[in-house]
C-alpha cells in the first residue's frame, strides 16, 4: 500500500512542476465548451437542450487529450523500463497512474464544470448530477485511456492512434454520463444512472490494469 | 499461507467482490427506468413527466387511425390492452404502420394527456411467417375467444 | 498446473503444417460456400413465402442475420486467436488473427447497411440511436481500431500481440450486442436464430436462411485460409519450404 501512494506523490510532484499539463486540458475544455454557443447558437433554449451532452464531449475529449501523456515521459527517459523491472507490484504501479491522472484531470473537469454549466445555461438542477457523473465516469475514462497510452507508448506518433483505439471504449461511458445530466437536468430519478456509471468504474478497475501491465510488457520490450 | 499465495488470495477476492459489485450496481440499474420509456398504461397512470422528451409504445387500436384531409397530421390511439393514450403526428408513417401493430412513439406528452410524437418508428417481432398461416393463426385465436 | 493440449493444436502452430493442409480444406470450402450460398440466395430470395406482416422487404434476413452473426463470430475467433497467441506464444494464431480483422470489419459494415436499407420501409427510419446498433457501430469501430494498431507498428511481433490485448478488451462488448435486446427496450426485434429454441417461423422459411448462415460460415473460412496463407508466405519467406515453393512454381 505504501508502494502505491509513494508512486501516486511521486507522480504528482511530477505533474505539479510541470503546471502546462495540468492546466492544459482544463482551458481545452473551457475552450470546446465556448465554441459552442459561437458556432451553434447563443440562444438560452438551444443550449440548455445541448449542455449535458456537450459538457461531457468536452469533458471526455479533454481527458483523451491528456491521456497520451501518462506513461510518455517515464517511458522517454527509460524509468518505465526500469519499473518493470523492479520488484514492485505493476498492478499497483499502473494503478497508482491512473489514479494521478484521473486527480490531475478527470478530478479537476468535474471542479471546473459548473462554469461551463452556466455557460450553457445548463438548468440548476443539472448541475449536481453533472458534477457526480465525471466524478464517477472519468476515472473509467483515465483507465480506458491508460490501455490506449500502454500499447501505443512505444509507437513515435501514438496521436491519432490513442484515439481510434479509446475512443469505442468511451462511448458507455458518455451515454450513461450525458443521460445522467439529461435525467437531472429534467428533474427525474438519475440512481439508475449513477449505479451504471459505477458499474462501469468497478469493472473497469478490476480488468484494466491487467489489459495495462500486458501492453506495457509488450510496448517496452519491443 | 506463503506470501505468493497470499497475493493470489487477495487478487481472487478482489475479483469475486468487484464482479459481484457491478453485477449488483447493473441489476438496481436496470430496475429503475432509464431509457425513458414508458407503456400507455404508464402514461395514463400519470406516472411518465409532462413535457418532457420519452419514447412510448404500444398497440394500434383497431379503428382509431383518424388522417386529415388537407395535411399530413395523423391521429390514432395506442394501448397495451389496459389503458388507452391518443398520439397525435404529422409525417410519412413507416410501412409497417397499420391497426394492431406495435409502435414506438416519440415525443412528448401534452397537458390534456395527449402525446405529440415527432417520429413514429414500427416494432415489428422475430416471428416472421407467410400470410396464409397468419391468417389460420388469427382465425383459430378468434374461434377460441 | 500443466494443461496438455491435444497434437493438433501444436500441429497448428507450424506455419507449415498449416499452409498444407489448407491447401486441401481451401477448395472445398470455397466450393460448399458457393454452393450454399448460391441455393441458400435463390431459395430464400425467390421461393420462400412473404412475411404476413412486411411482404417482401423482410427477405434481406437471408444477408442480414448471417453478416451480423458472423461479424461477431469472427471477434471472437480472432480475441481467442490472440489471447492463445499471448499465452503459448503462437505464431500461427497472431496470423489467423491478424486475417480476421478486415473480413470481420466487412462483415459488420454489411450488417450495419443492410439493416439500414431494412429499417428505412419497417421502422421507418434509416438509422435509430438504440442499443443494438449502437453496439454493432462499436464493433466496428474496435475493428477499425485492431486494424490500425496492428500495422503501426514496425515489428510485426509486437504489433500482433498489441493487437490481441486490444482484441481481448473488446470481448466486453460481444455480450452486449448479444442481450442488449434484452436488457433494453430496444426498436431492434430479439434473436432470429437461438442455439436453444426453435426458431420462431416456418421451416420454409428458416432453411434457407440456415443454409445462408452455414454458406457464409464456409465463405468466411475460405477468405480467412486463403488470408491467412498470403500472410504465412510473407511472414515465412526466409524459410526454406517457402523457398523451394517458389522454385517449383
Amino acid at each position: 500500500m505504501s508502494f502505491l501512494v509513494a508512486a501516486i506523490r511521486r507522480d504528482l510532484l511530477l505533474a505539479f512542476r510541470r503546471r502546462n499539463d495540468i492546466v492544459n486540458p482544463l482551458a481545452f475544455f473551457l475552450m470546446v465548451g465556448v465554441m459552442f454557443p459561437l458556432g451553434v447558437s447563443p440562444e438560452a433554449s438551444v443550449l440548455s437542450a445541448l449542455a449535458p451532452g456537450v459538457i461531457w464531449v468536452a469533458a471526455l475529449l479533454a481527458c483523451l487529450l491528456s491521456v497520451d501523456g501518462i506513461f510518455r515521459t517515464d517511458f522517454d527517459d527509460g524509468s518505465l523500463e526500469q519499473m518493470l523491472v523492479s520488484p514492485q507490484s505493476l498492478h499497483q504501479l499502473v494503478m497508482a497512474k491512473v489514479i494521478c491522472h484521473w486527480l490531475i484531470s478527470g478530478f479537476c473537469l468535474a471542479m471546473i464544470s459548473p462554469l461551463l454549466a452556466m455557460m450553457l445555461f445548463l438548468p440548476g438542477e443539472g448541475v449536481m448530477p453533472l458534477v457526480l457523473s465525471l466524478l464517477l465516469g472519468t476515472p473509467a475514462l483515465s483507465m480506458f485511456g491508460a490501455i490506449g497510452a500502454a500499447l501505443t507508448v512505444g509507437l513515435r506518433k501514438g496521436g491519432v492512434l490513442i484515439a481510434l483505439l479509446v475512443l469505442p471504449l468511451y462511448i458507455p461511458v458518455l451515454i450513461f454520463g450525458s443521460g445522467t445530466v439529461q435525467a437531472g437536468a429534467m428533474g427525474l430519478p438519475i440512481a439508475g444512472y449513477l449505479a451504471l456509471l459505477g458499474a462501469i468504474l468497478v469493472f473497469s478497475t478490476l480488468l484494466s490494469p491487467f489489459a495495462i501491465v500486458a501492453a506495457l510488457k509488450i510496448s517496452v520490450r519491443s | 499461507m506463503t506470501p505468493k499465495r497470499k497475493k493470489r488470495l487477495i487478487i481472487i477476492l478482489a475479483l469475486v467482490f468487484g464482479a459481484g459489485l457491478a453485477v449488483g450496481l447493473t441489476m438496481f440499474a436496470l430496475s429503475q427506468n432509464i431509457n425513458l420509456f414508458y407503456s400507455t398504461s404508464q402514461i395514463a397512470n400519470n406516472e411518465a413527466p409532462v413535457g418532457k422528451r420519452m419514447r412510448m409504445g404500444g398497440m394500434v387500436v383497431d379503428g382509431s387511425v383518424k388522417r386529415a384531409s388537407d395535411t399530413l397530421r395523423v391521429s390514432f390511439g395506442l394501448t397495451d390492452y389496459e389503458s388507452e393514450v391518443t398520439v397525435v403526428f404529422s409525417g410519412i408513417l413507416p410501412d409497417l404502420f397499420r391497426e394492431g401493430q406495435g409502435i414506438i412513439a416519440q415525443g412528448k406528452l401534452d397537458e390534456n394527456g395527449v402525446f405529440q410524437a415527432d417520429e413514429v418508428l414500427a416494432k415489428h417481432d422475430e416471428n416472421y411467417m407467410p400470410p396464409e398461416i397468419a391468417e389460420t393463426m388469427k382465425k383459430r385465436q378468434e374461434a377460441q375467444q | 498446473m500443466k494443461i496438455k493440449m491435444p497434437r493438433w493444436f501444436y500441429q497448428l502452430a507450424s506455419p507449415r503444417w498449416f499452409y498444407d493442409i489448407t491447401s486441401m480444406l481451401l477448395p472445398w470450402f470455397s466450393m460448399i460456400a458457393l454452393i450454399l450460398m448460391i441455393t441458400g440466395a435463390v431459395w430464400g430470395l425467390v421461393f420462400a413465402p412473404e412475411d404476413y406482416q412486411q411482404g417482401n422487404s423482410y427477405r434481406i434476413i437471408y444477408i442480414h442475420v448471417p453478416t451480423a452473426i458472423l461479424a461477431q463470430s469472427c471477434y471472437m475467433l480472432m480475441a481467442v486467436a490472440g489471447g492463445i497467441g499471448l499465452v503459448w506464444k503462437m505464431k500461427m494464431a497472431h496470423v489467423v488473427a491478424k486475417a480476421c480483422a478486415p473480413i470481420g470489419a466487412s462483415m459488420a459494415v454489411l450488417a450495419l447497411a443492410t439493416g439500414a436499407i431494412w429499417g428505412k420501409p419497417t421502422w421507418g427510419a434509416w438509422w435509430v440511436w438504440d442499443a443494438r446498433l449502437t453496439s454493432m457501430l462499436v464493433l466496428l469501430f474496435l475493428y477499425i481500431g485492431v486494424i490500425a494498431l496492428t500495422s503501426a507498428f514496425e515489428h510485426v511481433a509486437s504489433g500482433d500481440k498489441a493487437a490481441a490485448v486490444l482484441a481481448l478488451v473488446g470481448v466486453v462488448n460481444i455480450p452486449i450486442i448479444k442481450y442488449s435486446v434484452e436488457w433494453w427496450n430496444t426498436l431492434h426485434q430479439g434473436a432470429t436464430f437461438t442455439l436453444t429454441e426453435k426458431p420462431a417461423m416456418p421451416p420454409e422459411m428458416w432453411m434457407p436462411l440456415l443454409i445462408m448462415v452455414i454458406g457464409f460460415y464456409c465463405f468466411f473460412g475460405a477468405i480467412l485460409m486463403s488470408r491467412a496463407r498470403t500472410e504465412v508466405l510473407q511472414r515465412e519467406s526466409r524459410a526454406d519450404w517457402v523457398k523451394s515453393l517458389v522454385e517449383q512454381s
